[in-house]
């Protein structure tokens, strides 16, 4: 493994959903007992590594904890125990339906989304034809959001973090976005961030084929925990049989 | 300490533009645009005066002027503290696909409403100089003044927001006491001329918003020292405050997710 630097270097990772439950003042007067902290722990123990330049692909069943670490990786989430390293590096969460403000329109909230992914805002405003070519909205970018279909919702939010690349990307089921042309776009150019090696992906997909074809390490979650972890060709074979 | 400062000069661009945008949005899709900015204060304080000077015939002197002070900076205090509440679920979309520190929302509400409130204020001058009321130099005061209302209001909403985002109807309990500071504040008459002896000291002093409007309204109309050293001591107050809601909101934050 040496002369390989590590983008995102994950060790015993743990998350559990505790009773945060949301209270309100009429049941936290009436019943005096606190209720049961009830743990759920989404996550338990997770360790991977993902080299610089390399595509990783999360596969396993719904509710297997995929999204609750893609989310941890990327900041939101704070991890119980265990340790995210991403070297300092940058990092953005692409999920169908990414944060934007309803009522702002199309080119305000690109300049606001890659605000927050810290990103200068003349830098933002020199890519911002490209991301508006990209995300194919013509006239609508102009709009508040509210009146887009969701389709071009998804476009936009896939377009923003695909045009401002950021070093490490997180991808959430996103490939399905849009109709067949715009698949087959975003799907290039997924293609073409593989090819770039500075660019360090994760990608949580349910579908075989994409992860077959982009990706060139599997990690397979199953209820929180690690099931298997490896190339492509080790991995994906038996994960098939077992979901069939 | 350092993570605040380094946070808000990170975040800063973010929240000037996105309380620009706000702003924005508020006005392109209503009728009469900005003027909406002007004609709100405008037409409340003439609801405030048709109720004081002829339903109860009670009235200051510069009665417009009066209310205009004590209105801009209720509103201002009051919307942040109401919108904080729900802030965090309301921002759900954001804060559930990138971080940033919360209270950078809190920021960008005070951005929107102080602007309103700097409207306010505007008009405020042009009033005073219609009624050519004098100014002297206490009229500085407004700076401390000012800075204390600021400091207080963030310090309110940084701790509501973080309870809010655990407690359901804290924003119906919110809701009620700040009617009912409302009416204590003494927007639309003079506490203490018109609440009896002693309580209109105690009204005046516990609570911050009436002895901010009442400061203001003696430094900027009455040419009368405002009160010092309870200025100075709720700035402390507010300050303290501050630093606990952020403390607590870098704290807990990471798990707000969890349960919007």
């Amino acid at each position: 493994m040496s002369g390989i630097e590590n983008a995102i270097e994950v060790r015993d990772l743990r998350i559990s959903y505790k009773c945060l439950n949301k209270l309100s003042i009429k049941k936290s007067l009436f019943t005096l007992k606190k209720s049961k902290a009830e743990v759920f722990e989404a996550v338990r123990g997770v360790s991977f590594n993902v080299p610089k330049g390399q595509i990783m692909g999360i596969i396993g069943k719904n509710g297997s904890g995929k999204s609750t670490m893609l989310r941890a990786i990327a900041g939101i989430f704070a991890p119980d125990s265990g340790s995210i390293d991403l070297h300092g590096f940058s990092v953005s969460l692409l999920s169908i339906g990414v944060g934007f403000q309803k009522k702002l329109t199309g080119r305000e909230n690109i300049i606001l989304s890659g605000m927050l992914l810290g990103f200068s805002e003349e830098h933002i405003k020199e890519k911002m034809d490209q991301i508006i070519k990209f995300a194919e909205l013509g006239d609508f970018i102009d709009r508040p959001v509210r009146t887009y279909s969701s389709g071009m919702y998804s476009k936009l939010a896939f377009s923003i973090t695909a045009i401002l690349e950021t070093d490490i990307m997180l991808i959430d089921e996103v490939l399905s976005v849009g109709d067949a042309k715009f698949k087959k776009k975003s799907y290039n150019k997924m293609k073409k961030l593989i090819t770039d090696k500075n660019k360090t992906v994760i990608i949580v997909s349910h579908s075989s084929e994409t992860l077959r074809k982009l990706c060139d390490t599997i990690l397979w979650l199953h209820d929180g925990e690690v099931k298997m972890q490896g190339s492509v060709a080790e991995v994906l074979p038996v994960y098939e049989e077992f979901m069939t | 300490m350092k993570r605040f400062v380094n946070d808000i000069k990170k975040y800063y661009k973010f929240t000037i533009y996105s309380a620009k945008s706000e702003l924005k949005s508020e006005i392109a899709n209503s009728h009469l645009s900005w003027l909406w900015w002007i004609l709100d204060p405008l037409l409340f304080m003439m609801v405030y005066s048709f109720i004081s000077i002829i339903v109860f015939s009670k009235s200051e002197p510069y009665f417009p002027v009066f209310v205009f002070i004590g209105l801009a900076s209720w509103q201002f205090f009051e919307k942040t503290v109401k919108v904080s509440v729900k802030l965090v679920s309301n921002n759900r979309s954001i804060v559930s696909k990138v971080y940033l520190p919360k209270y950078i929302l809190i920021l960008q509400k005070m951005g929107v409403q102080g602007f309103k409130m700097m409207i306010s204020y505007i008009l405020v001058v042009i009033m005073m100089v219609g009624y050519r009321i004098h100014v002297g130099p206490v009229i500085l005061y407004i700076i401390p003044i000012f800075l204390t209302l600021f400091v207080i209001t963030f310090g309110f909403s940084t701790i509501l927001m973080h309870f809010g985002v655990f407690v359901e109807d804290l924003f119906n309990v919110v809701n009620v006491l700040l009617r009912l500071v409302f009416y204590l504040s003494g927007i639309f008459y003079n506490i203490v001329k018109r609440v009896p002896e002693p309580y209109n000291e105690v009204l005046l002093k516990v609570n911050p918003v009436a002895l901010i409007m009442t400061d203001l309204r003696s430094v900027m109309i009455y040419e009368t020292m405002p009160h010092r050293k309870w200025i100075l001591l709720w700035f402390v107050i507010g300050v303290l405050l501050s630093v606990i809601g952020v403390k607590t909101i870098y704290k807990y934050e990471n798990s707000y997710v969890k349960v919007i």
